[in-house]
């Protein structure tokens, strides 16, 4: 659906400048995950979580890292509450995810982490 | 997890005495859940740096910057060309995450700005009790699940001392007797026989860092070793 960003507060540019720190391998994991989900099985959040194809591996990955590269940065502070829980809520960074072409989950995941943080979003342990 | 507790700031203040650019480095893993080194307290510690130097007519560029854990290499990684910017790094991670941080960069010194107390759990909202003392040799199974290493003031493993103090400790009055709560918990489980028996005293002495492999991976790490 259709939203009106509000991207007060946010910093596009800087987002950009992080995106493109690690563009070249980004681009590439970014079309090499085939989809196939062997990633998941190794995930113990989503065996610990029945199965819900929301913990899967890939599923984080294409939806925080993915979605930041796809808009170029030009997100608002829901999108990047939305990730928030993503890159938090449903991944340790246990750094345990294994892909069978070789995408480095952990670092795209770590570089979801790393644009949140540098937008002043990230999780507050005294207000959850 | 890992329970930490902030330094005072006059002992934050007098380390980084004396340098320029002081990056502080947080941390994403326990010291965060704990409220004491993630993202929120380096921006709280750094204003608080920031206003007790401006009183004292001192100028120093204090940043901030928070990696999601300090004790992974892979981690560390992004530090590397911003730290060259600085000429002292102030950790707020626990002791692990400090000496790993001053291992990578070595050329600059490393001030920890916690003191790392305790392996613990969460009582509550920011209040935390410690467990575990990680002696490597446990015999929670045996003790009705209470640590003699950790609750008991002597980390008597075969008995409570001759100190026990009514049901407390010898120490203090408010401290309940460990071997009196293993005593009980067993009696509860009706599992005394457990108390009967004799564990060989833990060798303190000689006690080097200890580095674990997990089983399945001993072939990779022992091979290449």
């Amino acid at each position: 659906m259709f939203r009106k960003k509000n991207t007060a507060g946010v910093n596009s540019n800087e987002i950009r400048a992080i995106l493109d720190e690690k563009k070249a391998k980004m681009k590439l994991s970014l079309k090499a995950c085939a989809h196939c989900s062997l990633c998941a099985e190794s995930c113990f959040l989503f065996m610990g979580h029945n199965k819900d194809p929301k913990y899967m591996p890939s599923y984080k990955f294409l939806n925080s890292v993915g979605v930041l590269y796809k808009k170029k940065g030009n997100v608002d502070k829901l999108d990047l509450g939305e990730m928030r829980d993503l890159v938090w809520e449903r991944c340790v960074l246990c750094t345990r995810c294994y892909c069978p072409i070789g995408i480095d989950i952990p670092d795209m995941l770590a570089l979801a982490r790393r644009i949140c943080r540098s937008q002043g979003v990230y999780p507050q342990y005294d207000r959850e | 997890m890992i329970k930490a507790k902030i330094k005072p700031v006059q002992e934050i203040l007098d380390a980084i005495n004396g340098y320029e650019k002081i990056l502080n480095v947080g941390c994403g893993g326990c010291v965060s859940v704990c409220l004491v080194g993630g993202q929120k307290e380096v921006n709280a510690l750094n204003a608080e740096l920031k206003v007790h130097l401006k009183k004292a007519g001192i100028q120093k560029q204090i940043d901030g910057y928070t990696v999601e854990r300090q004790c992974n290499e892979s981690f560390l990684k992004e530090l590397d060309n911003k730290i060259l910017e600085y000429d002292c790094i102030v950790s707020m991670a626990c002791g692990a995450g400090v000496q790993h941080m001053a291992q990578r960069f070595s050329k600059i010194p490393v001030h920890p700005a916690v003191n790392t107390v305790s392996i613990g759990v969460d009582r509550d909202l920011g209040m935390y009790e410690e467990k575990c003392r990680a002696c490597g040799h446990c015999v929670l199974g045996y003790t009705g699940g209470i640590c003699p290493v950790t609750r008991c003031a002597k980390g008597l493993f075969n008995g409570p001392c001759g100190g026990t103090n009514e049901n407390n400790c010898e120490i203090s009055n408010e401290i309940p007797c460990a071997w009196l709560d293993i005593y009980k918990r067993l009696k509860e489980q009706n599992r005394l026989d457990d108390i009967l028996k004799v564990y060989p005293p833990m060798e303190w002495q000689n006690q080097s860092p200890r580095t674990i492999i997990q089983e399945p991976y001993e072939r990779r790490y022992l091979a290449l070793g």
